[in-house]
């Protein structure tokens, strides 16, 4: 791990495992912390269309949904996008029990668990864009109305994307022999990221659906 | 802190060195050497610089006549666009954090590199392509709404307002990924012994600097994003047509850009801090305050935004919370300013030309600060706004503080990054021309503004000796152009003719000058252990555990026998 190790006491050559597993920690706690900051900044990203659509929504728009060419626009299908909340919330839970699994060293389990939360993510993506060529607001660049949503969902849908494909990237490292029961920094980042656009989608539905 | 268990925490993590790169193109292009990046960061920030500079300059030949006809009133707007933008995200910023930053940060917390060195240069190699793409932005047809691009005259502006967008956006997240960075390295890579109490304080403004700098960050890009949407695929957010609003432009903009300010004055603060009790030879006044100033400012820095919208139509209710928090900023700024003239109290000064530039930052910075209370009032605000009255706030602030901050760290760092010695008659006389000279360039437009004067106009009335003054600004402004170049020259002087600088030309007292300069890649052979606060001129040196020769090439003082003074 260390190339060149100075300046540890005398005696660290002799329980160099030790030595290694002191590293690995410090490593992982420092990349950890690096991670959780950039999902701060990314709440911000999140934050600053959040208030956009907020601000031109309650403080711009007469009355909301807005009009376009003289029509008022629909409200968004609150049915439909609940049962794909559920699926996106579920693929929380499975990538929960997936993570636990790998703790415990049931790779079987894992693996079908992992499996179970790529699908549901997949499938909220196929249910959002059924959403998007069904919803009759005006398109993206219609009003402000299509400009906050799609902006705002779109924006979340590429997070799923990206946590899919990560995903897919950890289940692979898990059959390289990349992680074990204690050291697997990587699938604790792709839980927590996975968590990360779960809560960022609860404000999106409130703020669209419920609000 | 006793001296028999030294580790506070295990900190294996520094024990590691990064094999030596052997090609040129690891070691000096690609490297993931903070220093490197940091040399990097200078090299290309002060190329930059000049460029900006130059438009600068042209727009003080178009204002040296009232009826300027120097370029067109287009071109005009194309030029202090630029040069707003550019000295903004391509000088100021880069300097501060990527280039001090990156060289200095993590030799004072005894670190041998930053915790993401690869993070670190992918986000250094962001820079030049930005800076690419905004000045290609003049082949094309250059942004001309000023450099915050307020809709609804962005969304009308030529193509190359698109390609601002994208560099600002690159830039932005290069800002983010350095900010994450540096939190990590201070918080997690400090070497054993040195509590957050016992930072250097120029180390605690780039804490502050990068909390800032995470933050705030996005958000200008969640704002740059929607009016690159806006712009390319006609996407509603800001056009008021359409039912947008131009406000909520202004909202986001100033959300991320105000903290900008104090992302671009921070990291001077700290400068100044190394410097004044380095030349005074006395203990820092007041390190707690000063340190804590730093995270009080960039805290409340947050919540002032508004004060850049008081003519947008804000209730007065907010006018008012937004006025008052911004006068807050007066007092930890004050505290600063107070710490640093008593530590300069009873010193005995060296006026080497970085303790002239720090001082002249006292001086500069101060006057900027107080017109910077004088606009926070909205009524003064109502009347100074869009004047050259803000024009000459901002560049006391930016330039007498910011930028002289850069220099006074580019003379005191010298020797430590390049191993040689600058001329000091040179620097003096950088020192002096600059410093008159700037004082000739922006104070007439703090009269010319009050007197009506516009901001971004290509024209003005000749009323009230406008043309006199701006004629004096003018000729000053070629006088400090000329002046810059003195340090550039000096530069190539220090190569040719400088005296090798040794470990601690300067009998300074933070880490990175116990090692040799320059420093080896590894930075630290042994990974030292801190005892104290550095700026404890008289007590012997609060350091333990530095290789022998070392510590001896930087001081004849050594730490053997003392007992650890307690904190």
């Amino acid at each position: 791990m260390a190339v060149s190790v100075a300046g540890h006491g005398p005696d660290a050559h002799g329980h160099a495992l030790v030595h290694d597993e002191v590293i690995y920690q410090e490593t992982r706690d420092i990349r950890l912390f690096g991670f959780i900051l950039f999902l701060v900044s990314d709440v911000v990203l999140f934050s600053a269309f959040i208030f956009a659509y907020l601000y031109l929504r309650n403080t711009i728009a007469p009355q909301w949904p807005p009009m376009l060419n003289g029509k008022q626009l629909p409200r968004l299908d609150v049915a439909f996008a609940a049962v794909n909340s559920v699926v996106l919330f579920g693929s929380g839970v499975t990538m929960h029990f997936a993570m636990e699994n790998w703790k415990h060293e049931n790779h079987r389990k894992f693996d079908l668990w992992i499996l179970a939360t790529i699908i549901l993510g997949a499938a909220f993506l196929g249910g959002q864009g059924y959403e998007y060529a069904h919803a009759a607001i005006g398109g993206w660049s219609g009003s402000i109305f299509g400009a906050s949503f799609f902006t705002l969902t779109g924006m979340h849908g590429f997070h799923v994307f990206v946590g899919v494909i990560f995903l897919c990237v950890l289940w692979w490292q898990t059959k390289r022999g990349v992680y074990d029961g204690t050291h697997h920094f990587g699938l604790t980042a792709g839980t927590l990221y996975w968590h990360f656009v779960d809560v960022i989608w609860v404000a999106l539905f409130y703020l669209f659906y419920l609000f | 802190m006793a001296v028999a268990t030294p580790a506070v925490t295990a900190h294996a993590v520094l024990d590691h060195i990064h094999p030596e790169p052997t090609s040129f193109v690891r070691k000096y292009v690609f490297s993931i050497d903070a220093k490197v990046i940091g040399v990097q960061y200078m090299i290309t920030g002060l190329l930059f610089f000049v460029m900006a500079g130059l438009l600068a300059e042209l727009i003080r030949i178009q204002l040296m006549h009232s009826d300027g006809k120097f370029l067109s009133n287009d071109t005009y707007n194309a030029v202090y666009t630029m040069h707003g933008s550019a000295m903004v995200w391509m000088v100021i910023i880069p300097l501060l954090t990527g280039g001090f930053g990156n060289f200095v940060m993590p030799l004072q917390i005894g670190a041998r590199d930053v915790a993401f060195p690869w993070l670190n240069l992918a986000a250094f190699w962001m820079f030049p392509v930005a800076g690419i793409l905004l000045f290609g932005a003049f082949l094309v047809g250059a942004p001309d709404a000023g450099w915050t691009e307020y809709p609804p005259v962005s969304l009308q502006g030529p193509v190359g307002t698109n390609l601002w967008c994208a560099a600002i956006f690159l830039i932005g997240i290069s800002s983010t990924m350095t900010g994450i960075n540096f939190i990590v390295t201070i918080i997690k890579m400090r070497a054993p012994g040195m509590t957050l109490t016992r930072m250097p304080l120029f180390v605690w403004a780039q804490l502050s600097t990068a909390a800032l700098s995470m933050i705030a960050t996005t958000a200008l890009s969640g704002a740059l994003l929607a009016l690159f949407l806006e712009r390319v695929f006609g996407v509603p957010f800001y056009d008021p047509i359409k039912g947008g609003s131009p406000v909520l432009w202004q909202h986001m903009f100033w959300f991320y850009s105000h903290p900008a300010v104090y992302i671009m004055i921070l990291p001077a603060f700290g400068i100044i801090s190394e410097i004044l009790p380095t030349f005074a030879r006395k203990p820092i006044f007041g390190y707690k305050m000063i340190a804590f100033s730093s995270v009080a400012i960039a805290l409340v820095g947050f919540m002032v935004w508004g004060h850049h919208m008081f003519t947008s139509g804000l209730s007065p209710w907010l006018q008012l919370s937004f006025m008052i928090l911004t006068m807050v900023v007066a007092i930890p700024t004050g505290i600063k300013i107070f710490s640093w003239v008593a530590t300069l109290w009873g010193g005995s000064i060296e006026f080497t030309p970085a303790m002239l530039f720090a001082t002249g930052f006292l001086i500069t910075f101060t006057f900027g600060g107080i017109t910077g209370v004088f606009l926070a009032a909205v009524p003064v605000d109502l009347h100074a706004s869009g004047t050259d009255f803000v024009v000459g706030h901002f560049h006391y602030v930016l330039y007498g503080g910011s930028v002289f901050g850069i220099f006074a760290g580019l003379y005191y760092w010298w020797p430590k990054i390049t191993g040689y010695m600058m001329s000091s008659a040179l620097g003096k006389w950088h020192f002096w021309c600059t410093f008159v000279s700037f004082n000739g360039t922006f104070l007439p437009m703090h009269w010319l503004g009050l007197q009506g004067m516009p901001r971004r106009y290509a024209t003005y009335s000749p009323a009230h000796d406008a043309v006199f003054w701006n004629v004096v600004a003018s000729c000053s402004s070629f006088v400090l152009a000329a002046s810059t170049l003195l340090l550039f020259i000096n530069m190539w002087w220090s190569f040719r003719n400088g005296k090798r600088a040794g470990a601690n030309p300067w009998g300074a007292r933070t880490l990175e000058w116990m090692i040799s300069s320059p420093p080896p890649y590894y930075n630290y052979k042994t990974v030292p252990t801190v005892l104290a606060t550095p700026y404890d001129f008289g007590n012997p040196l609060p350091y333990i555990g530095l290789d022998s020769a070392e510590g001896a090439a930087a001081t004849p003082q050594s730490t053997a026998g003392h007992p650890a003074p307690v904190h």
